[in-house]
């Protein structure tokens, strides 16, 4: 049996990250008695994952799926006696986790601490206005001609080459986060890698502190459970609140039209010829901007009232999401309006502080910021998913 | 006057009576259903049927409704009337074939069938509701409507009555059950929660309380009695045949002065309907622990019969919610008992219900933590109670079984669901509501959970001079500890006021003892009625006309209650009058009224040990109520018992013996210290006995206490008190050689450095502490890093720094471990301290250096109270708690350049490595070596782990079963040392009772030895439980002479001598073997 050192330092670490004071916790387990998303047959939270910071247990931590399986409905802060808040605990594990997963560094700096974040909006604000400013186009003014300002194609392939960046970012720290999680190491380089691969296959999971090889046919077979959940985000109905997924759900579908539109078909989108109403292109972009504006505005207006147990606490982080969101989405409507009205100089201005909006989100927020909780929590249900499944089939043969 | 010939036999009555009563007035019983005392007759049940014979016509009348006329003749008898009552019986059983009380008065006259066609109707027309409500209570909400057949009783026009009070009279005096007041009234019917048993059932507006009561009186609710409200009604007041019943009683107000005060208002329990999760209050089936506690009460709603509230049907499966509304963030403390009352509620609930019963308990920690309290608990996981680890959030109800959801998490991390027929929530202790006004009222301070303030060296002091506080007031506490407490507060209250001390008392005078030796048995016998107690079964004019055919009896005569005062002027009349040397009293229990009639017998001149009392109410008339003819003759069985072993009273003589007024205190440590500055400043003299060169004992290693105060200095005060003392004579680096004597009278040799010195004294006080274990575990004395928490402590206090801990370097990790020869096999009991102790420890490090990482490795944190915060406060500074389990202790081995200690974690079902610097053990406290000297000494007994074991463990916790001997301290069990002092207070007090007196009267029922009988074969001198008797020899003509002496003051006379004697040698006085003999003689109708 394997032994698992303490590190007495982990919690002093996480603790940067946000919210978190188990110290007041007995271990009573009245927070995952009260989660409706704890299940035998999968992942149990938030007591064990609390227990393994608490205790100092490292690698156990970073292992761990259960912070990306909440998804903070708060009904175990509710139900904890010593007021923890459990629920915003699970969020600060989110914001250590991304933090920890990124091998850059920069999610570490930008999560723990305000003014690294701030800096990093304004630098790459700044860095796109002077773009702008460098090489936008002629400015025509008798009428509004935003193609002359900024073309179409040449914004599409700026924009294509920093998603490529990005991409790749996260791309290096998915594997990093697969390899944490399946192979419950947080050295990952490419000895290590081989050297893992080859003792352990492609994964495995532990039971009874004793470790369970994942076959790597669960990889494929498990694998449209990622499409679903990543489609659907299909797991907070089962929380007690079902009305927060069908918000949660369109305001991601306005997100990933709007995203497509501006990044993959940004030539189609961005005309200066405007079509009638009925041409997809207008109730298309109408839909994603008015799903956008109204689900980000709740947000916001949900953490400025602090009602709900969710919206209690609001890091700077849970604040910029929403909020750079809600910008974008405001400044995109005004550049549809002023053009809409002929304002031409209006048309510029607000285009430009639209796309220093959609800068820094796109090379911040995405892949650094709260973004990444698409990917990772759409990763996490298949992780889990391929886990549960090498235990299923282990215990089976346990069993037999 | 009216004179009746009654059966034949001539009786006269004054005027004005119906023939009924005349006729129970003589004592004969006659059956009837519809008559009521407060009602007037009405002749409904026809059951009261005579013969009477006037003008020589004969004539079956009810007797209910005629009137007592002159020279009538009158047979109850008769074959006609009881052939008559009979048919009578079997057409109401016809009719009201389910009325219990049809069922239980036909049985007794041998009508268990009817002839008749059964009818099922639940109402035979008594009219017992109908005069009810119109004669008592003045309204007629209801009458009989309709004629014949369809004749019934009802609220006018068969509606629901607006004028209805809804008194419920009618329901309670209606014996078919047909009475429903929701179908009588239109008001909402409010019924009176029985508070006693905690709402579970209703009671009457004139009720007693609870069974235990003091006094054990009816009261009158006026807020619910309808004489009081409305002037009606007045029911009670023509049935109670004392006449006790007073509607002008008013509340008085009463002005006393005293000296001090001592504030015991208790506590509340928790208000489980704040959690609405729970589901109390909502589901009928979850119920606080209280409510349980009477459940499984015998004198409960049920009788004590487990059922559960929704359907009164026996639970399969209870389960036990334990902290509610405790260790929460708005109560941040321990109720301290809540552990132990769900294991033993569990216990009897398994008891009641059978072993298939399951109980499962829901636990964070379970808190055994005081004497014999953690072998009670293993007792309780053998008898198949359950103990689950977690705290669940909320409880579910099946609407359709009104069974209960338990979903828990297991220490696995995985999620159950638990169905239970029952949920019990152990609900913590509050303050009581006026505390607030009390502490205004009072001028005392409250500390931050609203409890009254005290402070560790004046556990029992408020924090204003001459009020003093014990029990739960306090602290959330246990019954032992209140007790302790409030001796001490009387310990305290007993030096503050010793100048007037008895200055209240007025010694009651006696008049002389007549001699009655000589004389003829003259012997009265009273018979009491205890109301309808006796009366109600037995035949009392009966038993006392026998009692007047038996020899030596000159007197008998019934009486409605024999305790009452008037009585007691009657008896003092009828011994002069009849010059009676011998009083037989026949009513209820010796153990509680002897005393009572004794001292009426004394009062009249003759000793009180020319008594005797025949039991005919407990052993009789209650236990034998269905067969009254038998209880009849069984009472009379029972005096002639009681008469034939009056003949052979003895006057006996109390004796007493001087009391000298000066008290040995064995142990100097705190305890010892305590009670001897208590019993010194209540003016008497102590012997106070330290073995060490030192005064202090433990405490004096004990540098800071959980609320940082520093204990020190308020020892060196007491020390310097104790020197200073003219009234304490102080031994150091002395040892007792030999103890003898008894209560009052001991005499004590100790030898100090060699030199011997003897000294008596009248009481013992036994503060002999004890020590901390030395650990023989986890590699203790072969790593300069492993060392205990006293060990820590010192290190800790002496340099103020942790570089005095390691000598090196400021240690980074360390780790405790608690339980270290605590709760194993060895020593299975817990050492109360060390959880807090460790948790003091851990503070004061993190008070010192905050980076520095505490781990503590534990079974059950048992920071019991108040130091519930404590606990939390030590989480909140990071201190990191992990479980073991006990068959899985944790590990500690040395790599060569540090320790290590590996702990293996119930969740991850794997060890935790954790590199430390130092390992601190939590040893726990053990008993000295010496006690066993001690006990022998005074003959008092150990337990098995060599603790000294009190008279009993809840209700005496510092008295022995011997008298005149005290404990306190560590001596007695774990303790802390606010609780130390609490203790060594109470037996200041308990000493004082004995010390305070100048004499003390021994009890004359004692065993008394024949010398010329007894051989000396000591077959009584194991049996005692007194340790009273002793075997002596000594020269007779020449020869030596066995035989065993009784130590007079201590023996109790229980007889256990008596029974093993094989040659009459020794015997009881007042139980002698012809006393005895005659009694059984008289029972089995021998001569």
């Amino acid at each position: 049996m394997t032994t698992v050192k303490s590190d007495p330092t982990l919690l002093a670490e996480v603790r940067k990250y946000g919210k978190f004071d188990p110290h007041a916790c007995y271990q009573c387990g009245s927070c995952s008695v009260a989660c409706t998303l704890t299940t035998n047959e999968s992942a149990s939270f938030p007591r064990k994952i609390m227990r393994y910071i608490l205790f100092g247990l490292r690698k156990l931590s970073l292992s761990s799926l259960d912070p990306w399986l909440c998804y903070y409905c708060g009904d175990c802060s509710t139900a904890c006696p010593r007021e923890t808040e459990p629920g915003e605990t699970m969020m600060t594990l989110r914001r250590f986790l991304t933090a920890k997963y990124d091998w850059t560094g920069v999610s570490a700096k930008l999560f723990s601490s305000k003014a690294w974040q701030i800096a990093a909006l304004i630098a790459s604000g700044v860095f796109m206005a002077a773009l702008i400013v460098l090489f936008h186009g002629p400015i025509v003014t008798d009428r509004v001609e935003l193609n002359t300002f900024a073309p179409a194609h040449l914004v599409h392939q700026f924009d294509l080459t920093v998603a490529a960046l990005v991409s790749f970012v996260l791309f290096t720290n998915i594997f990093r986060m697969y390899w944490f999680t399946m192979h419950q190491s947080n050295k990952v380089n490419p000895l290590e890698v081989i050297r893992g691969i080859a003792k352990n296959g492609l994964g495995f999971t532990m039971h009874k502190g004793n470790k369970v090889k994942i076959p790597f046919r669960l990889f494929i077979t498990q694998a449209w459970k990622l499409i679903l959940h990543a489609a659907t985000q299909k797991k907070f109905l089962s929380c007690t609140n079902k009305s927060r997924w069908i918000k949660h759900f369109l305001l991601v579908t306005g997100y990933i039209i709007m995203f497509s539109l501006v990044v993959v078909f940004l030539e189609w989108f961005q005309t200066d010829e405007i079509f009638p109403v009925y041409h997809p292109q207008r109730w298309v972009g109408y839909y994603a901007t008015v799903v956008l504006v109204w689900f980000t505005l709740e947000i916001i207006i949900g953490r400025f009232r602090k009602r709900e147990e969710i919206h209690k606490f609001s890091d700077l982080s849970d604040w910029m999401f929403p909020v750079l969101l809600f910008l974008m989405a405001l400044t995109g409507i005004a550049v549809h309006t002023f053009r809409y009205l002929g304002f031409p100089l209006a048309t510029y201005y607000i285009y430009a502080i639209h796309l220093i909006i959609a800068f820094s989100w796109l090379v911040v927020i995405i892949p650094f910021g709260k973004w990444t909780h698409l990917l990772y929590r759409s990763l996490a249900v298949y992780f889990q998913a391929v886990k549960d499944k090498a235990m299923q089939l282990h215990l089976a043969k346990e069993g037999t | 006057m009216i004179e009746l010939t009654i059966n034949g036999t001539k009786h006269k009555f004054p005027e004005g009576k119906t023939l009924l009563e005349c006729i129970e007035s003589t004592g004969i019983k006659i059956p009837t259903l519809c008559y009521h005392k407060a009602l007037t007759p009405y002749g409904a049940c026809r059951l009261c049927l005579v013969e009477i014979t006037q003008n020589g016509r004969s004539a079956i009348q009810s007797s209910c409704t005629y009137p007592a006329i002159n020279k009538l003749v009158v047979n109850t008898e008769s074959e006609k009337v009881i052939k008559t009552r009979k048919v009578m019986f079997e057409l109401l059983l016809a009719r009201c074939p389910d009325s219990e009380a049809i069922q239980k008065l036909a049985g007794e006259y041998g009508v268990k069938e009817t002839r008749f066609e059964k009818k099922k109707e639940d109402c035979f027309l008594c009219g017992l509701c109908v005069r009810m409500c119109r004669e008592r209570m003045g309204i007629s909400a209801i009458n009989f409507i309709n004629r014949g057949s369809k004749r019934k009783v009802c609220p006018p026009f068969d509606a629901n009555s607006d004028v209805c009070q809804t008194c419920g009279a009618c329901a309670s005096i209606c014996l078919t059950e047909r009475i429903k007041l929701e179908e009588i009234s239109k008001n909402e019917v409010v019924p009176i929660k029985h508070e006693y048993n905690e709402g579970l059932i209703d009671r009457p507006a004139a009720y007693i309380p609870y069974p235990q009561a003091v006094p054990n009186k009816a009261t009158i609710d006026e807020r619910y009695c309808v004489h009081m409200l409305k002037d009606a009604c007045g029911v009670c007041k023509e049935f109670c045949e004392a006449e006790a019943i007073d509607y002008e009683q008013k509340e008085k107000e009463i002005e006393l002065n005293v000296g001090a005060v001592i504030l015991s208002p208790g506590f509340e329990i928790f208000n489980a309907r704040i959690k609405e999760d729970l589901g109390y209050g909502n589901y009928p089936n979850v119920v606080t622990s209280l409510e349980f506690e009477r459940i499984l009460s015998a004198s409960g709603p049920y009788l004590g019969k487990v059922l559960r509230p929704s359907d009164e049907t026996e639970p399969k499966r209870i389960g036990f919610i334990q902290c509610v509304g405790s260790r929460e963030a708005e109560r941040d403390y321990c109720s301290s008992v809540c552990c132990m009352y769900a294991t033993k509620e569990a216990i009897i609930a398994k008891e009641h219900a059978g072993e298939d019963l399951k109980c499962d308990i829901f636990i964070m920690d379970m808190r055994a933590f005081s004497k014999g309290f953690d072998e009670y608990y293993q007792r309780a996981q053998e008898l198949g109670v359950d103990y689950i680890r977690c705290r669940p959030p909320s409880v579910k109800e099946i609407p359709e079984t009104k069974n209960l959801l338990i979903e828990y998490l297991g220490e696995d991390d995985k999620k159950e669901t638990c169905e239970y027929d029952l949920v019990v929530l152990s609900v913590g202790l509050q303050p009581p509501k006026s505390v607030k006004e009390i502490s205004e009222k009072f001028g005392i301070d409250l500390n931050e959970f609203n409890f009254c303030k005290t402070s560790p060296f004046k556990p029992v002091e408020s924090t204003r001079e001459g009020i003093y506080v014990s029990g739960p007031f306090t602290e959330p506490k246990d019954i032992p500890e209140t007790i302790m407490q409030a001796s001490g507060a009387s310990s305290k209250i007993l030096s503050l006021l010793k100048d007037v001390k008895g200055s209240l008392i007025v010694p009651k005078e006696y008049p002389p003892e007549v001699d009655v030796s000589g004389q003829e048995p003259r012997i009265g016998v009273f018979v009491c009625h205890c109301g309808t107690n006796i009366a109600g079964v037995v035949n009392v004019p009966s038993v006392v006309e026998y009692a007047k055919t038996l020899p030596n009896v000159v007197y008998a005569d019934n009486n409605l209650y024999t305790c009452s005062n008037d009585t007691q002027v009657l008896i003092k009349e009828k011994i002069k009058e009849h010059e009676l040397n011998r009083v037989v009293v026949a009513s209820c229990t010796p153990r509680t009224h002897e005393p009572l009639f004794r001292n009426t017998v004394r009062e009249a001149g003759l000793n009180p040990y020319l008594f005797e009392m025949a039991n005919i109410r407990d052993q009789c008339s209650w236990v034998h109520m269905m067969e009254p003819e038998k209880a009849s003759e069984k009472s009379k069985d029972l005096v002639r018992m009681a008469v034939a072993k009056a003949r052979l009273l003895d006057p006996l003589q109390k004796r007493s013996v001087s009391i000298i007024k000066s008290a040995l205190i064995i142990g100097g440590g705190i305890s010892g210290l305590t009670s001897a500055t208590e019993l010194a400043a209540q003016g008497y003299d102590v012997h106070l006995v330290e073995k060490e060169k030192e005064l202090g004992g433990n405490v004096s290693r004990v540098h800071y206490l959980l609320n940082g105060d520093n204990p020190q200095d308020e020892l060196k005060r007491l020390i310097e008190e104790v020197k200073k003392s003219e009234k304490i004579h102080l031994y150091t680096e002395t040892k007792i050689e030999n103890i003898e004597g008894s209560i009052g009278n001991f005499k004590t040799t100790i030898s100090t450095k060699g030199k011997s010195e003897e000294f008596e004294h009248g009481v013992v006080i036994v503060a002999t502490g004890a020590q901390e274990y030395k650990p023989k575990e986890y590699l203790y004395g072969q790593h300069e890093g492993i060392m205990t928490q006293l060990e820590l402590e010192q290190r800790l206090s002496t340099n103020g720094d942790l570089l005095a801990a390691t000598g090196k370097s400021v240690p980074k990790n360390i780790v405790m471990i608690q339980c270290v020869g605590s709760r194993d096999e060895e020593r299975p009991y817990c050492s109360r301290i060390c959880c807090s102790d460790a948790i003091k420890n851990a503070l004061k490090i993190k008070e010192l250096s905050p980076e520095t990482n505490i781990y503590v490795l534990y079974r059950d944190v048992r920071t019991y109270g108040f130091r519930e915060s404590y606990y939390t406060k030590a989480r909140e500074n990071g201190v990191v708690f992990m479980r073991y389990d006990e068959d899985r202790k944790p590990e500690v081995s040395n790599n060569g350049d540090g320790l290590r200690v590996e702990v293996f974690d119930q969740t991850l079902e794997m060890p935790i490595e954790i590199s430390a610097d130092l390992v601190i053990l939590s040893a726990g406290i053990v008993a000295h070596k010496g006690n066993e000297e001690i006990a022998k000494f005074l003959k008092v007994p150990l337990t098995k782990e060599k603790f000294f074991l009190e008279a009993h463990m809840k209700l005496r916790p510092v008295d022995f079963a011997t008298d005149g001997v005290y404990l306190c301290g560590l001596a007695h069990s774990a303790k802390a040392m606010d609780e130390s002092i609490i203790q060594a207070q109470a037996a200041a007090s308990r000493a004082a009772t004995i010390l305070s007196q100048d004499s003390i009267e021994l009890e004359a029922n004692i065993s008394h030895v024949i010398d010329e009988s007894c051989d000396g074969c000591a077959y009584c001198i194991e049996p005692c439980p007194y340790q009273a008797i002793t075997l002596i020899e000594y020269m007779r003509e020449g020869s030596v002479k066995k035989t065993v002496d009784v130590d007079e003051t201590a023996c109790k006379g229980c007889g256990c001598c008596m029974a093993t004697c094989p040659k009459k040698g020794i015997f009881v006085r007042g139980f002698k073997l012809e006393q005895i003999g005659a009694q059984v003689n008289a029972a089995i109708g021998a001569q």
